[in-house]
C-alpha cells in the first residue's frame, strides 16, 4: 500500500476557537484546517497519527461542560463528540492509539479504551486539576503533573491490579511534591522506568527526577516561569520555553556547568526579542527542528543546530496552546484514492464510539484482560495491538454475523484483495485470449494461404 | 727481647733503684723512667661527630630522642617512661608532620600495643595522641591496613580482664569510628557483643555508676552509628550535592548493601535483652534510694537512649529495606508487615508497658517529679515507636493515654521556670508520635488528646523547638502526605475539623509574631501553609478554612495605619526563600480578598522589596487571575495601583540632583511597567479593556503623578489603543491638558543643541535614549489621533501667549523667567517632534496651530509688558528663529 509516503506536519491548536491548523514542516505551507477546536494546553493528541483527539474547555459556557472531539485527516468537522463527567484538559494516548487518558479539572484521571469507548478506569489522582501527562517510553508508566505542584508517577499495571490496590497505601509509585506552583509540562527520557523526567513549573524552576530512585536529581532556576519543555533526543540538552519569550537551552550533561548570565546549567537562550510567552514546544521527528507555539498566535520553528528561526507560521490571533508533529499519509490528499479514503473515514467514524461518561460496572471478571491481536490490516508497523478482550469478542461476534462495521471493514479488505487478484486474473485471461486469438488467426490465415497455394 | 735484659736488670738491682720506704698516705715520687702520658695539643680534631651532634639532621622530640628510640621506649617496663615516650611521639609528629606520613604504619604497629596498657596514664596519653595528631593527620589516604592494624588490638583490649582497659578500649573504638565511619559496620557485631558482655557484669557497675555511665555513653554513640538510625541526616546531605552531580553517572551500590545484616540483628536482640535487665536493676536501685544521685540519672537516661536507638534500628531498618522501584514486584508482598526482631521488641513492649509509668515510692519532691517525668517520656517514646511498627493497639490503655495527655497539657511539672524548660524539651520528643496515636484511639480519647495538643500548641512560645515540632505534627495531621496518615484529610468528624481549623487559624498569627527574626521557623510555617493550599480542595471546610486565613495574613504583608499610610509587615524583610513560599501560597486561595490584595500592593510599592520578589508577586497574581481566583475588578485595581504609584526613590542623591537617574532604575521601572501592561492586556480583548480603563487612566494622569508613572499610564494607553484611536472625545480633551504638562516635564531630558561641543558622546547617547523613552508613548498617541496633536499644539500656543497660566500656585513668583523657560522647552519639544518621521507628517498637517504658536511668539516679542532682560529676549528670538525655520523646512 502507499502508506510509506508521508509528510511531516505541524498541527497546532489554540485556546480560542481557531480550529486545528496543519502546516508542512518543510515548506511551511498550510495544508488543511480542522474546524472548531479550542483546546487547553496538552489537550491535543494524535491517535497513532490517524485521528486527532482534542479536549475542549470553553470558558464562556457553563463551567460544567467540557467535551472531547475526534477528527480525521479528511474531514474538517469533528466527527465524534463525547461528553465526559467533568472538563478534561490534558490528554495522552499510547502509540497504538488503543486507549486515551484524560485529566480532569478536579484532579481525577480517566482512562478510556478507544475501540469501545468504555471508561475503563477513573481514579482520584491529584488535589487540584491535572495539567499535563506523559507516558514513559515503554508506556507502562503514566506521569501526571497538576496544578497543586505535584508530579505523580502511576504504574498502569497497578491501576488495573485490584488486589494490589487494596493492599497498597497509595496508588502512585512516586509522589514528587517539591514544586510550589502549577506544573506546566513534563517530558521523559529514554529507558522506561529507569529514565529521567523533567518537569517545568510556574515557580520558575525545572526539576529533573529519577524514575528509578524516585528522587530529585537537580533543580534548575530560571529567570521566568516556564511553560513548556522539550527534551533533545540525545538527552544532553533540553529546551525550556519561558513566559518572558525566551527558549532557554539547558545542559543536562557536564559536572559543573559554568553559570551563564541566566543561571546555573543554562547555556543560552533562543530569543525572538518579543515579550510574548512561549506556550508549547515540540521536536520534529528528526530531532533537529524545534517547533514552538507562542502567545501571539505564531508558530516559530527553530533549527537547533544553527539556533536560527527557519520558519514562522501564523496560526491564529489567540495564543497557541498546542503544537504536535505528526506524519501525514500523503495519499490522502491525492485525488485518485479519495474515494477509498472517504470510505475509510466512514469506517473510522463508525469504529470510534464516543467516550463513556461513567465507569460501567461489569459482571464479567475477564473484562479487562488485554489480548494481543494479530496484525491490524492497516497498520504500517508490525507492532502488536492491544485491545481488551471485550472488544475482541464483540468484533468476533460481528464477524460471525457479518453485519457490523468492523466486520464489514475486514470483509471489504478481503474483497479488495480479491478484486485485485481477480483483475490480475482477468488481465492474464485477456492476454492468453489475445495470444490464442492471434495464434488461431495466424494459423487460419496460414492454412488458407497454404490451401490457396495448394 | 726476653731473657738477657731481665737478667741484667736483676744484676743491677741495688744500684738502679733506690729503695724508698713506703708510707701510707704518701705519694711516691714518679719513677724516673716513667713515660709522660700527658697529651698536650692546641686543638683536637676528630674525623667523626659525637653522639650528641650526630642527631642534628634528625627529627627529635623535646627531650632529644629520635622516633626510633621513642618507639622502643613505648615498651619500657616503667610506666612513666612509656607515657613520656607516647607524649614524645606526639611532640615529634607535630613538629615533623612528614615523619608521621613516612612511618605511620610503623608508629601504629608499636603504639597499638599500648591500647591494653595497664597504666591508665599511658592509655590516656595514647588516646590523646591518636585523637589530636595521628588520626587527623592520616585521613586523606586509604586506611584499610591502618584500621585493621588497630582494630585487632582494640578487640583484644575489649576482652581484657581489667574493666578499665575494656572501657578504654570502647573509647578507642569510638575514636576510630569517628574518623573512619565506614569501618564501623564491618566490626559492629563484635563490638556490640563486647558491650553486651561488659553490661552483663552489672554487679561491678552497681558499685560504681560512673563506670556504667561511661560504658553506656559509648554504647549510645555506637548505636547511633548503626545504619538507618540517622536517616534524616543522610537524606539532607543527599539533597545538598544533587546540584552538581551528573545525571546519568554510575553509582556504585556496594556500600549500601548490608551484608551480614542478620547476624547483627541477633546480636542486637541479645543486647536489647541485656539493656532491659540493666534498666530493671537501675529502677529497683533507684526506688530504694531516698535521694536520687546524678550518676543514676545519667545512667538511666543513657539506658533509655540505647534501647530507643536499638528499637529504631529494628523498625527503620525494615522500612528502608523496601525502597526503590518495584513496578514488577507483585504488589501483594508489599503490604506484608515484616519487622526485624519482631518478637524481641514485642516482648520489650509488653514488659515496659507493665511497669509504665515509673512512680517514685517515697514522698516525691519537686525534683524527683521532674526526673521521673523525663524517664517516663523516654519510655513512652520507646513504647510508641514499637507499637507503631508491630502492635498498634497495645498502648491504647487508659494509663498510657492519661500520661500522654498530662504530658502534653503540662500538668506534670510546670511550676518553675527550669521545670518548664524541661517539660518543653521532653514534650518535643513525644510530639512526632501524636498524629498516629490520635488516629488510633477511641473517639473520646481522640478529643482529649487533641485538646491537650491544641493547648500545647497555643501555649508555646513562637520561636521554640516545641513550636516547630507542633507545626510538624499539625502538618502530619492536616495533609494527606505520602506518610500513610490519610485519614485526617477526609475526616468528617466535626470536632476534629474544628481542631484543624483552629490550628490553621493560629498560623498567620504565629507568622506575625515571629516577625523577620526567625526565618527558619517562619519557613516551616510558610511551607505548611503552601502545602495546605495545594491540597485544600479535598475537603470543603478545609478549603474555606484556608480561604479565611486571608484576613489575618494581611498583617503579615502590611497593615494599614492612620491616614492611609501602610506599615509593612515581616514579609518584606524575610529572606527570599521564605518570600517565595509566601507568594506561591497566594495562588491557592480560591478567591483573593481585596484587602489582602491591597496590602500586597503596598508591599510591592515598598522600596526595600527586591525587584525579583515584586516580579514574582505579579507573576503569581497573573496566573492566579488566569485560574479565576481573583475578581477582575480587584486584579485591575491592583495593576493600576502598581502602574500609577510604583516609583523608586533613587538612593544616590547626587544622581537625583543631576536629574540623571542611574540605568538600573530605568530598567526596573520599565520592566515593571512592561510586565504590568502585558498582564493587563492579557485580561481580554484590548479594546474592551481600554473602554474600562481609559477614564481612570486619564483622571489619574490629571492628578499629576511623578513623570515615570505618567509614562507608564501613557504606555498602557498606547498598548491597548489601536490606530486610529478609539479613545472617546472627552478623554482626548482631558488627555491634552495632562499631556502638555507631561511634555514640558519631559522636555528637560531633551539633549542640548549641538553648539555644546564638549558634550560627552556616550552620555549624549544615554540622554537620547532616556528622552526617547519618555517621548515615544506620546508620539504614538499623536500619530493615532491628529485631534490630540492639534489640541496640544493649541494649548502650547495659548501657553506662550500667557493666556492660561499652567499651574498658578507656584509659578506666580517669576512669571517672566518661567515663561521664557517654558517657551524654550516648547521649542525644543517641537523640534524634537519634527525629528520623528511620522510626526513630521502629522505636524505638517497642523499648519494652523503652528502659525498660532509662531504668532504668539511674535506678539510676545513685540509686547513690552513683561520686563524681560536681554538674555531672555535673546532666547526668545532664538526660539522663534528655530521654530520658523523648522516649520518652513
Amino acid at each position: 500500500m502507499e502508506f510509506s509516503k508521508t509528510m511531516e506536519v505541524v498541527m497546532a491548536s489554540s485556546k480560542l476557537d481557531a480550529g486545528i491548523s496543519c502546516f508542512d514542516i518543510e515548506t511551511g505551507a498550510e495544508q488543511l484546517r480542522l474546524k472548531s477546536c479550542a483546546s487547553p494546553p496538552h489537550g491535543l493528541i494524535s491517535l497513532s497519527e490517524r485521528f486527532f483527539v482534542s479536549s475542549q474547555v470553553r470558558e464562556s459556557s457553563s463551567s460544567s461542560s467540557g467535551s472531547i472531539l475526534h477528527w480525521f485527516w479528511t474531514k474538517a468537522v469533528a466527527d465524534v463528540k463525547s461528553f465526559p463527567a467533568e472538563p478534561i484538559s490534558p490528554l495522552v494516548s499510547n502509540s497504538d492509539g488503543t486507549y486515551i487518558i484524560g485529566g480532569g479539572c478536579s484532579g481525577n484521571i480517566y482512562l478510556w479504551e478507544v475501540a469501545s469507548g468504555r471508561l475503563l478506569k477513573k481514579w482520584n489522582a491529584h488535589y487540584r486539576g491535572v495539567t499535563c501527562f506523559v507516558l514513559s517510553d515503554d508506556e507502562s508508566l503514566l506521569i501526571s503533573g497538576a496544578e497543586d505542584g505535584c508530579v505523580r508517577v502511576w504504574s498502569l499495571l497497578m491501576i488495573f491490579d485490584d488486589i494490589g490496590r487494596t493492599a497498597a497505601t497509595h496508588l502512585y509509585e512516586h509522589n514528587f511534591s517539591e514544586h510550589t506552583l502549577k506544573v506546566t509540562d513534563i517530558v521523559t527520557g529514554h529507558g522506561g522506568c529507569n529514565a529521567i523526567i523533567i518537569s517545568s513549573s510556574e515557580d520558575r524552576t525545572c526539576k529533573v527526577w529519577s524514575l528509578s530512585k524516585g528522587k530529585l536529581l537537580r533543580t534548575i532556576d530560571f529567570p521566568s516561569a516556564i511553560n513548556a519543555v522539550a527534551l533533545d533526543p540525545c538527552e544532553h540538552i533540553f529546551y525550556a520555553g519561558g513566559k518572558d519569550g525566551k527558549i532557554y537551552v539547558v545542559s543536562l550533561t557536564g559536572e559543573n556547568t559554568s553559570a551563564s548570565k541566566y543561571g546555573m546549567h543554562i547555556v543560552g537562550a533562543l530569543s525572538d526579542n518579543s515579550n510574548n510567552a512561549v506556550t508549547c514546544l515540540a521536536f520534529s521527528k528528526s530531532g533537529v527542528l524545534l517547533v514552538s507555539g507562542w502567545e501571539d498566535g505564531r508558530i516559530r520553528i527553530w533549527d537547533t543546530k544553527s539556533k536560527q528561526i527557519v520558519r514562522m507560521l501564523q496560526h491564529s490571533k489567540g495564543q497557541v496552546s498546542n503544537v504536535i508533529v505528526v506524519h501525514r499519509p500523503l495519499n490522502s490528499t491525492s485525488q485518485t484514492s479519495m474515494a477509498t479514503q472517504s470510505s475509510a473515514s466512514k469506517r473510522n467514524a463508525s469504529l470510534l464510539p464516543p467516550l463513556d461518561k461513567y465507569v460501567t460496572s461489569t459482571d464479567d471478571n475477564d473484562d479487562f484482560k488485554t489480548v494481543t491481536a494479530s496484525q491490524h490490516p492497516l497498520s504500517r508497523v508490525t507492532d502488536a495491538l492491544y485491545c481488551s478482550s471485550d472488544v475482541m469478542k464483540s468484533q468476533i461476534k460481528e464477524l460471525q454475523q457479518e453485519g457490523s462495521t468492523a466486520a464489514s471493514q475486514l470483509e471489504l479488505d478481503r474483497l479488495r484483495v480479491e478484486c485485485k487478484r481477480s483483475l490480475q486474473m482477468a488481465e492474464q485471461w485477456k492476454r492468453m485470449h489475445g495470444d490464442l486469438h492471434q495464434y488461431c488467426a495466424d494459423e487460419l490465415v496460414d492454412c488458407g494461404r497454404n490451401g490457396g497455394d495448394k | 727481647m726476653g731473657k738477657p735484659p731481665t737478667s741484667k736488670k736483676q744484676q743491677k738491682r741495688g744500684v738502679d733503684f733506690k729503695k724508698f720506704k713506703r708510707k701510707i698516705g704518701r705519694k711516691l715520687p714518679p719513677a724516673k723512667n716513667a713515660t709522660n702520658t700527658n697529651i698536650q695539643s692546641k686543638a683536637i680534631i676528630l674525623p667523626e661527630q659525637s653522639v650528641a651532634s650526630e642527631r642534628l639532621g634528625l627529627a627529635l622530640s623535646k627531650k632529644g630522642l629520635t622516633l626510633k628510640e621513642l618507639l622502643q621506649q613505648t615498651s619500657h617496663h616503667n610506666a612513666k617512661v612509656r607515657k613520656d615516650a607516647v607524649v614524645g611521639i606526639g611532640d615529634l609528629t607535630i613538629k615533623y608532620p612528614n615523619e608521621l606520613k613516612v612511618h605511620r604504619l610503623a608508629i601504629i604497629e608499636k603504639l597499638r600495643e599500648r591500647i591494653s596498657d595497664e597504666d591508665k596514664a599511658v592509655r590516656e596519653a595514647l588516646y590523646l595522641l591518636l585523637k589530636t595528631v595521628i588520626f587527623p593527620g592520616s585521613l586523606e589516604d586509604a586506611s584499610g591496613p591502618f584500621i585493621s592494624l588497630i582494630m585487632a588490638y582494640i578487640f583484644n583490649a575489649m576482652t581484657h580482664l581489667v574493666i578499665d582497659i575494656r572501657l578504654m578500649a570502647f573509647k578507642f573504638f569510638d575514636l576510630v569510628v569517628q574518623h573512619y565511619p565506614s569501618s564501623f559496620l564491618s566490626s559492629a557485631e563484635k563490638v556490640l557483643q563486647n558491650y553486651g558482655d561488659i553490661l552483663r557484669k552489672n554487679h561491678i557497675f552497681l558499685e560504681d555508676k560512673g563506670k556504667l555511665k561511661n560504658a553506656l555513653g559509648g554504647l549510645v554513640r555506637c548505636l547511633s552509628l548503626l545504619p538507618f538510625v540517622n536517616k534524616e541526616i543522610g537524606s539532607a546531605s543527599d539533597n545538598c550535592n544533587n546540584a552538581s552531580g551528573a545525571l546519568h553517572a554510575f553509582e556504585s551500590e556496594a556500600p549500601k548493601k548490608n551484608t551480614g545484616f542478620s547476624s547483627l540483628v541477633t546480636t542486637l536482640e541479645d543486647l536489647l535483652q541485656i539493656l532491659y535487665n540493666c534498666f530493671q536493676e537501675l529502677t529497683s536501685s533507684v526506688h530504694v534510694m531516698s535521694q536520687i544521685d546524678v550518676k543514676s540519672i545519667d545512667c538511666m537516661s543513657c539506658v533509655l537512649k540505647c534501647i530507643d536507638l536499638a528499637v529504631k534500628f529494628f523498625i527503620l531498618g525494615n522500612s528502608s529495606s523496601e525502597t526503590g522501584f518495584e513496578v514488577l514486584v507483585p504488589s501483594m508482598s508489599k503490604g506484608a508487615e515484616f519487622v526485624l526482631g519482631k518478637f524481641t521488641i514485642q516482648m520489650l513492649l509488653k514488659k515496659l508497658l507493665q511497669i509504665f509509668p515509673l512512680d517514685p515510692i517515697h514522698q516525691p519532691s519537686q525534683k524527683d517529679d521532674e526526673i521521673y517525668y523525663v524517664w517516663n517520656v523516654g519510655i513512652a517514646e520507646i513504647l510508641m515507636r514499637i507499637s507503631e511498627a508491630v502492635d498498634p493497639l497495645a498502648i491504647l490503655g487508659g494509663r498510657f493515654l492519661l500520661f500522654i495527655e498530662n504530658a502534653l497539657s503540662a500538668q506534670i511539672c510546670c511550676s518553675t521556670r527550669s521545670s518548664r524548660s524541661i517539660w518543653e524539651n521532653n514534650s518535643v520528643l513525644l510530639l512526632p508520635f501524636i498524629p498516629r496515636l490520635v488516629l488510633r484511639v477511641q473517639s473520646d480519647w481522640k478529643f482529649r488528646l487533641l485538646q491537650a495538643f491544641t493547648n500545647t500548641f497555643k501555649g508555646c512560645k513562637p520561636n521554640s523547638a516545641l513550636n516547630v515540632a507542633c507545626v510538624n505534627a499539625i502538618e502530619d495531621m492536616l495533609l494527606p502526605s505520602n506518610r500513610d496518615i490519610t485519614l485526617f484529610a477526609d475526616t468528617s468528624e466535626s470536632e476534629i475539623l474544628d481542631f484543624q481549623i483552629s490550628w490553621i487559624q493560629e498560623l498567620p498569627h504565629l507568622l506575625v509574631q515571629l516577625g523577620d527574626g526567625h526565618p527558619s521557623s517562619s519557613k516551616v510555617i510558610l511551607h505548611l501553609l503552601l502545602r495546605l493550599g495545594q491540597c485544600a480542595p479535598i475537603n470543603p471546610s478545609l478549603s474555606s478554612g484556608y480561604d479565611n486565613l486571608q484576613k489575618s495574613l494581611t498583617e503579615f504583608y502590611s497593615t494599614p495605619q492612620a491616614e492611609g499610610a501602610m506599615h509593612n509587615g515581616p514579609f518584606v524583610k524575610l529572606p527570599r526563600d521564605c518570600q517565595e513560599l509566601a507568594v506561591s501560597s497566594l495562588y491557592y486561595f480560591s478567591s483573593l480578598d481585596p484587602l489582602l490584595l491591597r496590602s500586597l500592593a503596598s508591599c510591592c510599592l515598598c522600596n526595600t522589596l527586591e525587584p525579583f520578589v515584586l516580579f514574582r508577586i505579579i507573576e503569581v497574581l497573573d496566573s492566579s487571575h488566569k485560574a479565576g481566583h481573583i475578581q477582575i475588578a480587584d486584579y485591575i485595581s491592583f495593576c493600576v495601583t502598581l502602574l500609577t504609584r510604583f516609583t523608586i526613590t533613587p538612593e544616590n542623591s547626587e544622581c537625583a540632583a543631576n536629574n540623571k537617574k542611574n540605568a538600573s532604575h530605568y530598567r526596573t521601572v520599565k520592566a515593571v511597567t512592561d510586565v504590568v501592561c502585558s498582564c493587563l492586556s492579557h485580561i481580554g480583548d484590548d479594546a474592551t479593556i481600554l473602554q474600562m480603563l481609559q477614564r481612570i487612566m486619564v483622571s489619574e494622569l490629571s492628578l499629576n503623578p511623578p513623570l515615570d508613572n505618567k509614562r507608564a499610564i501613557l504606555r498602557l494607553l498606547v498598548l491597548l489603543d489601536s490606530k486610529p484611536t478609539i479613545l472617546p472625545e472627552q478623554s482626548i480633551c482631558n488627555l491634552a491638558n495632562s499631556l502638555l504638562q507631561y511634555l514640558l516635564d519631559a522636555a528637560s531630558y531633551i539633549p542640548e543643541d549641538d553648539d555644546d561641543v564638549d558634550y560627552d558622546e556616550s552620555n549624549d547617547k544615554d540622554q537620547m535614549r532616556i528622552c526617547q523613552y519618555y517621548f515615544v508613548p506620546c508620539f504614538f498617541l499623536f500619530d493615532r489621533s491628529g485631534r490630540l496633536l492639534s489640541l496640544v499644539l493649541n494649548l502650547m500656543g495659548s501657553l506662550i501667549a500667557g493666556a492660561k497660566p499652567l499651574d498658578p500656585s507656584h509659578q506666580c513668583n517669576e512669571p517672566a523667567f518661567d515663561r521664557a523657560n517654558r517657551i524654550s522647552a516648547i521649542t525644543s519639544i517641537l523640534i524634537f517632534m519634527r525629528g520623528d518621521m511620522k510626526l513630521r507628517r502629522a505636524l505638517s498637517s497642523c499648519k494652523a496651530e503652528m502659525t498660532y504658536i509662531l504668532q504668539n511668539l511674535l506678539s510676545l516679542q513685540a509686547s513690552n509688558e513683561l520686563n524681560m532682560n536681554l538674555e531672555e529676549r535673546h532666547r526668545l528670538q532664538l526660539s522663534y528663529d528655530q521654530l520658523k525655520s523648522a516649520t518652513n523646512r
